[in-house]
């Protein structure tokens, strides 16, 4: 809600403040970029990317996250071997993906494969984002993509999972993504694989 | 603060889908420019974390229940609330579960009651998404994306009108726009150090303001580290903003020199701001300095007989070599001569701390 602030911006003096303090944002953000993209230390980049990740979650930042492309640093994340990369690059995603500007430069960036990628990670964090990720992702033009069988299946196995966190989010995307008929043919498609075929459940 | 050790989760058995309301340890490694206020650990928080449900531990077993859903209640309207009996608690101390009507009181609640004290126990509050229901949950989601909608929108409704008054003739238009595209350019380029540094002079779209007087530049700060919204929101950018600024006047010491004439005719605030802040580093204490001996010697110089004019002379400039001992030819005149000279002798002497810890204090703070 942010109604009061509005009145504010239309004096000048706001408008100076609002434009230095984005430029001191921008050039703030844009320092731990450089920081992340130079350090050779791993904790470092670690409590960078956090950094970054958090600030993703303020829609006052997301402009300027974009315009330093963060999004694509995320998405590289995804594919690290250091497991806290995986969950703090799929956090900023979740985070960013709510602004519908950085939702397309995911989807154009072969997003959704790299997020499906993290239902199999064995962070329960990077699970949860990961499945806020995808329902964020959905279009009308993405949903095809989206609610393929092999995802489906996975969020009828979440659903059951002994987590609330995870059965709740899992519930959500099948009930919010998909239409009935595809969530009832997943299943069927589940009764009758015998082996565990698909995306195992987080162990943490 | 040091981090209390909640670690002993493995004697209470806690389940390992609740890691997440365990404190992790603080990071103590972050460099100066990126370190907030407070010491915090390395975590992200996104939707899923967060919750308009909470858990409070640490409450001292002694009837408390009113009273701590009256200190919730300051951060929002409370829906629900229940001692959660189900939840392994310290000794003497019982853990309650609340529920607030909003999701913003309950990270403004969180933020402001953790690790603080209470009746003689510190409180412990943590989100605890797991009691949400699906439809809770989906109700979380729905209100965060549709927030998020409003306040890009409302972002990019306030540049559109930013713009729109710059048209008028300033360089700021073509300012903007070259902005833009040099943030675009160099980003490409991936020459990090050369886009701070040209994107300093571009972002000022208003003339030079004046400089205002050294003592205020730390009230300044001050006040626009005030105006930077606090809510839990973004994370610890509150707390960087302060800690950004030191960097930015190290990293304004350290860049290239041929630019910050440049950038002085351009005027942008902050670049001036951390010049003068460094600046101001080394001057005050000089003036302050001067200006307090010759005071002194003033004082002194009230008190003495002698012609006026002359006990100016040191007034003046950094401190001179003793003036050579001269015989006035008559016993009370040398007396009176020597009895000045030991008074200002002592002046002298006196180190001028006060004025200097006056000068330091508004920059300790920052």
């Amino acid at each position: 809600m942010n109604t009061g602030s509005d009145a504010k911006l239309k004096k000048p003096e706001m408008w100076r403040k609002g434009s230095s303090e984005g430029s001191d944002r921008f050039e703030y953000l844009q320092t731990l970029v450089t920081e992340f993209q130079d350090t050779d230390s791993e904790e470092a980049k670690e409590q960078v990317l956090a950094n970054l990740a958090n600030f993703a979650y303020d829609p006052k930042n997301m402009e300027y996250l974009r315009e330093l492309q963060v999004t694509d640093l995320f998405l590289d994340m995804l594919t690290e071997e250091n497991d806290n990369f995986v969950e703090f690059g799929m956090g900023g995603l979740c985070n960013l993906s709510m602004d519908p500007e950085c939702r397309d430069i995911i989807l154009q960036s072969n997003g959704i494969s790299l997020v499906t990628n993290c239902l199999s990670s064995q962070r329960e964090e990077t699970v949860l984002s990961a499945i806020t990720t995808l329902m964020n992702l959905t279009t009308p033009s993405s949903r095809s993509e989206i609610t393929v069988p092999a995802i489906l299946q996975c969020m009828l196995r979440f659903s059951l999972s002994e987590s609330p966190r995870l059965r709740n989010l899992a519930a959500v995307f099948l009930q919010d993504c998909c239409t009935e008929e595809q969530v009832a043919r997943a299943e069927q498609q589940m009764q009758g694989q015998q082996t565990a075929v698909g995306i195992p459940l987080p162990k943490d | 603060m040091a981090a209390p050790g909640n670690n002993s989760s493995g004697c209470w058995g806690v389940p390992d889908v609740y890691k997440h309301h365990e404190q992790r340890k603080i990071c103590i490694s972050r460099p100066k420019y990126r370190e907030g206020r407070k010491e915090k650990a390395v975590k992200v928080y996104t939707i899923n974390l967060e919750s308009r449900y909470l858990m409070v531990q640490g409450v001292p077993a002694i009837g408390l229940m009113t009273e701590l859903i009256q200190l919730c209640a300051l951060y929002g309207a409370v829906e629900e609330y229940r001692p959660l009996d189900e939840y392994p608690a310290e000794e003497f101390t019982e853990v309650y579960l609340v529920k607030f009507q909003k999701l913003t009181s309950a990270r403004a609640a969180k933020r402001r009651m953790d690790e603080k004290s209470f009746y003689g126990g510190v409180l412990h509050v943590c989100y605890v998404p797991e009691y949400e229901t699906v439809e809770d949950t989906r109700l979380k989601l729905q209100d965060r994306r549709r927030y998020i909608i409003r306040a890009v929108q409302n972002k990019a409704r306030e540049r559109e009108q930013k713009e729109a008054v710059n048209e008028e003739p300033t360089s700021s238009d073509t300012a903007t726009t070259s902005e833009t595209f040099i943030a675009r350019h160099n980003k490409a380029s991936d020459n990090n150090n050369t886009v701070k540094t040209s994107n300093i002079s571009y972002y000022s779209g208003f003339p030079l303001l004046p400089l205002p007087p050294q003592e205020h530049h730390y009230y300044r700060h001050r006040n626009q580290h005030g105006t930077i919204p606090t809510e839990d929101k973004m994370g610890t950018l509150h707390n960087a903003i302060i800690d950004k600024k030191q960097e930015q006047a190290q990293v304004h010491k350290s860049s290239s020199s041929s630019q910050t004439s440049s950038d002085r005719d351009r005027g942008t605030e902050h670049r001036l701001i951390s010049n003068q802040s460094s600046a101001a580093v080394r001057l005050v204490p000089r003036t302050t300095h001067l200006e307090n001996r010759k005071r002194k010697m003033e004082e002194a110089a009230v008190h003495s007989l002698t012609d006026v004019t002359r006990n100016n002379e040191p007034l003046i400039g950094p401190k001179l070599p003793e003036p050579p001992k001269l015989d006035m030819e008559d016993v009370s005149l040398n007396t009176t001569v020597s009895l000045i000279r030991n008074t200002m002798k002592q002046v002298e002497l006196v180190p001028d701390l006060k004025p200097v810890e006056k000068k330091t204090k508004p920059r300790r703070r920052i």
